[in-house]
């Protein structure tokens, strides 16, 4: 164990700290994510050798996912897909005067989302490996599935979320339908002349960035130009209202989406986007008091930013017990272990048990940086909500620009793909339809018809979904669960309207 | 906080962006070739060969011509575009076979290369391409595999349709329709996707022999029989004499030796004329077609000094890469000679 305290300096630490400080930044600018810092630094890895390169890399990817929430709460923005439930409540707060109670709120679950995904990475990464490759495509589409569920409990009329959601689904299926997926290897559901743009469909950030973002401004364009928040109540200084009293009775929320997060990063082919949805679905299924939910609610805040931190440790169950990267991220990881020559497979572990616990300690200490760096640069980052909306609308534009142009190394379209959504958010909220539910059928649609073709395909049957495997029918009886939930829910509230109309 | 220091959070806020942006401007070089040069690959993934492999030729490349150049993992539609519409040699592309293979088998997005590009120097062959069974796998040898869908048995093999992944699953299609006619249609694909879900189908029982690498699946024909996730190598689709280049050691605790028991001659995949097929993973450069022969040739004699001081080979060597450079006139040549071989085995099974 003392051999390890030899490959540990300065530098180390040094440069897991740069990675965080880095990442967040990348997290926080709409359109750059931690997949893309990763990729950017991925080359210094030849330079700095190995250790010194996980410590660099794995503290990008805790601060850019981390990183995310900085725009989600302040600006409605998304920095990174995982962070997409973190806008659900955090916007409605910070439009209440509360972004940096909400942005503490956030900080707080992510640091302890992260650790207990190191914990059960460092003492279970084996055995939960075994685990994961019980899932197989039939597993896989159940879990999309629940996760898809939350579109009904999170709409405010369910037949129109509903509808949305549907829009959002058939929006990912745009573009070629891979051979690989089951598909036919042309394009589909789109005309002819789009093909050399839609070939490989809308690409999700620009997507995202623009009907959160664009959508936003545009929304706020409309009502002219004031100055900011003036004029509200806002709470600065003193932690901005924040205590970590927040927390209390909400422990169970904390450790239930770490697990979340941390479970869903373990399968592989299942989007970290997915985490974050599963838990905020949970945290509003299970808990007693979910009707603030949506509104500005910390527990929302709670559920998506612990659960997106979490996947960090569980991305790389599969990726040091496998072989096989958790996420995109992770996919990118990888690289700095090839390139150093070193196979990632089952047993990499006990073959390389040095690296093993350097990668623990980077793990553990970015967690670690990345909470100090933003607890306590909060208070400066939320008065971004200060700067006058005339100054700063334009250059969210302009970084949302540059990001969807960035995101896939250059790509024109993918500008034109923000403009058009951002019309597109803005559109459907006029006519009455839901943005949350379309973007997470947007999100999850796509993986969730490739693993209920390649379902049918493997097993010629429709009855396999409900006859696979135990996992299967656990699955089934949450999804029952959570839409029977649903109903009940939409019935109640609209009970409650009719009294009130009546009264 | 007062409006002069907003600025100056938002102004170091953008310049930080700016910085993790950045790349430094390259100083222009002496020869045609000059700026930065970015080097588009086929695939988009940072933790695969082409990526490695182009890693170590590109830098080998940026120092000897004083260039600033960088790969980009973009995949093969994006690469091809960019390459496209750019003739001044500022963008470049490394890929392998399947540039040719996705037009052979007709994937959308592929087309002639021979025709539409310019093809620049060979550089690495990777030897890794293999076939696998569970180790508990009543098939001991692919003659094995051979035998048992010529007498009438199914045998599904998970592979990634329309390129490197496919094509020794059709040579092996093509031999059975020659020893037993008629019967290779019992030997199904599985169409799947990456490297984790041919894994995964192996783990489920969904298929009986898997396409991979010895890369990737190394550690897991080291582990115990009794683990579900064991599994054994039938067929490394490389030359014999390509995998005896490979180091002594082989790769991970899988020597050399160990490999060459899963080559021809020792594993035998007919073509029909008498030869056996084989397939080596082989990168190589594709230039715009309207680029400035000058930049090829800058190019090839660049890389030729790189391989004349022998420095790269070793790299590439510890890499589990066979180095294999040809400029571009005779690996043009040689790749489609190359390409009319497979082409032959993809019709005759179509």
């Amino acid at each position: 164990m003392f051999d390890i305290l030899s490959l540990l300096d300065i530098t180390f630490f040094l440069l897991a700290a740069l990675g965080g400080l880095v990442g967040i930044i990348f997290g926080a600018i709409p359109g750059m994510t931690a997949t893309m810092a990763v990729a950017v630094c991925l080359p210094l890895t030849y330079a700095l050798g190995l250790n010194h390169g996980l410590a660099l890399l794995l503290g990008l990817y805790v601060g850019g996912i981390s990183g995310g929430m900085v725009p989600a709460v302040l600006l409605n923005i998304p920095g990174t897909p995982s962070s997409i439930t973190t806008t659900f409540d955090g916007y409605p707060m910070a439009q209440k005067g509360e972004g940096e109670r909400a942005l503490r709120v956030c900080v707080v679950a992510s640091l302890i989302g992260g650790l207990i995904s190191a914990i059960v990475l460092f003492l279970f990464a084996p055995v939960l490996a075994e685990f994961s490759i019980k899932f197989s495509y039939v597993e896989k589409f159940l879990i999309i599935l629940l996760a898809l569920t939350v579109i009904a409990s999170m709409s405010r009329n369910m037949l129109v979320g509903i509808f949305s959601g549907v829009l959002g689904i058939w929006l990912s299926l745009i573009g070629t339908y891979s051979i690989s997926d089951g598909g036919n290897g042309h394009t589909r559901l789109m005309f002819d002349f789009l093909e050399p743009y839609l070939f490989e469909g809308f690409s999700l950030l620009p997507v995202l960035i623009g009907i959160f973002g664009i959508a936003t401004i545009l929304l706020e364009a409309e009502e002219g130009v004031k100055s900011g928040l003036a004029g509200k109540n806002i709470k600065f200084g003193k932690g901005g209202g924040f205590s970590l009293g927040i927390f209390k009775g909400r422990l169970t929320n904390l450790v239930r989406s770490s697990f979340i997060g941390t479970f869903v990063g373990m399968l592989p082919g299942v989007g970290g986007s997915a985490a974050s949805v599963l838990a905020y679905t949970q945290e509003k299924n299970l808990s007693r008091d979910s009707s603030e939910m949506g509104k500005g609610a910390p527990q929302g805040l709670i559920a998506s930013e612990s659960a997106n931190n979490a996947l960090t440790g569980g991305a790389l169950i599969p990726l040091l017990s496998l072989g096989i990267p958790g996420d995109s991220t992770t996919a990118i990881l990888i690289g700095a272990f090839t390139l150093q020559g070193i196979q990632v497979g089952p047993l990499f572990i006990p073959e390389n048990a040095d690296t093993w616990y350097v990668m623990m300690i980077a793990l553990v200490f970015a967690n670690v940086v990345m909470f100090f760096l933003m607890f306590y640069a909060i208070k400066h980052i939320a008065k971004v909500v200060l700067v006058p909306k005339y100054i700063l609308y334009p250059i969210i534009v302009m970084m949302c620009v540059v990001g969807a142009y960035a995101i896939n190394y250059g790509i024109m379209f993918d500008v034109w793909t923000l403009l058009i959504f951002g019309v597109l958010g803005y559109l459907i909220q006029k006519v009455g339809l839901e943005v949350a539910p379309l973007i997470i059928g947007f999100i999850l649609g796509g993986q969730a018809e490739v693993y209920f073709v390649k379902s049918l395909e493997s097993f010629g049957t429709y009855s396999i979904f409900f006859t696979k495997s135990p996992i299967a029918v656990v699955l089934w009886l949450l999804i029952a669960a959570s839409v029977a939930f649903s109903v009940t829910m939409g019935l109640k509230s609209r009970a409650k309207r009719r009294l009130e109309t009546s009264q | 906080m007062s409006m002069p220091s907003i600025y100056k959070t938002l102004g170091t806020s953008v310049l930080m962006a700016g910085m993790a942006f950045g790349s430094t401007a390259a100083l222009a070089a002496d020869g045609p070739l000059r700026g930065n040069v970015r080097v588009v690959i086929g695939s988009t993934s940072t933790g695969g060969d082409t990526y490695q492999n182009s890693n170590i030729v590109v830098d080998a490349l940026a120092e000897h011509l004083d260039l600033n150049m960088k790969v980009d993992a973009v995949g093969a539609s994006s690469a091809f575009r960019f390459l496209d519409r750019d003739p001044r040699g500022n963008t470049l592309m490394i890929f392998h076979d399947q540039s040719y293979l996705g037009y052979l088998y007709g994937v959308e997005g592929y087309e002639d290369i021979f025709d539409k590009y310019t093809i620049g120097p060979t550089i690495a062959i990777n030897p890794g391409n293999a076939y696998l069974v569970p180790k508990d796998s009543p098939y001991q040898t692919l003659d094995d595999v051979i035998e048992a869908v010529g007498n009438g048995e199914e045998v599904r093999v998970a592979i990634q349709p329309g390129g490197v992944s496919e094509i020794g699953f059709s040579a092996l299609k093509n031999a059975i329709a020659i020893e037993h006619p008629g019967m290779e249609d019992n030997l199904v694909a599985v169409n799947t996707g990456s490297q984790a879900d041919k894994n995964q189908q192996l783990f489920d029982d969904q298929a009986d022999m898997i396409n991979g690498t010895v890369q990737a699946n190394e550690q897991y024909t080291r582990l115990p029989e009794d683990d579900q996730k064991a599994m054994r190598f039938l067929w490394l689709t490389a030359r014999n004499s390509t995998i005896e280049q490979a180091p002594e050691d082989g790769l991970g605790k899988t020597t050399r030796e160990q490999l060459l028991q899963y080559v021809e001659p020792n594993v035998s995949v007919p073509m029909g004329n008498g030869d056996d097929f084989t397939f080596d993973k082989e990168f190589f450069f594709l230039y715009n077609k309207d680029m400035d022969p000058a930049i090829v040739d800058q190019i090839d004699q660049a890389l030729t000094e790189i391989y004349a001081e022998g420095e790269i080979q070793e790299t590439q060597k510890n890499s589990f890469f066979i180095p294999n450079f040809k400029p571009s006139e005779e690996a043009a040549e040689y790749l489609e000679t190359k390409m009319s071989v497979y082409e032959d085995i993809i019709t005759n099974i179509q």
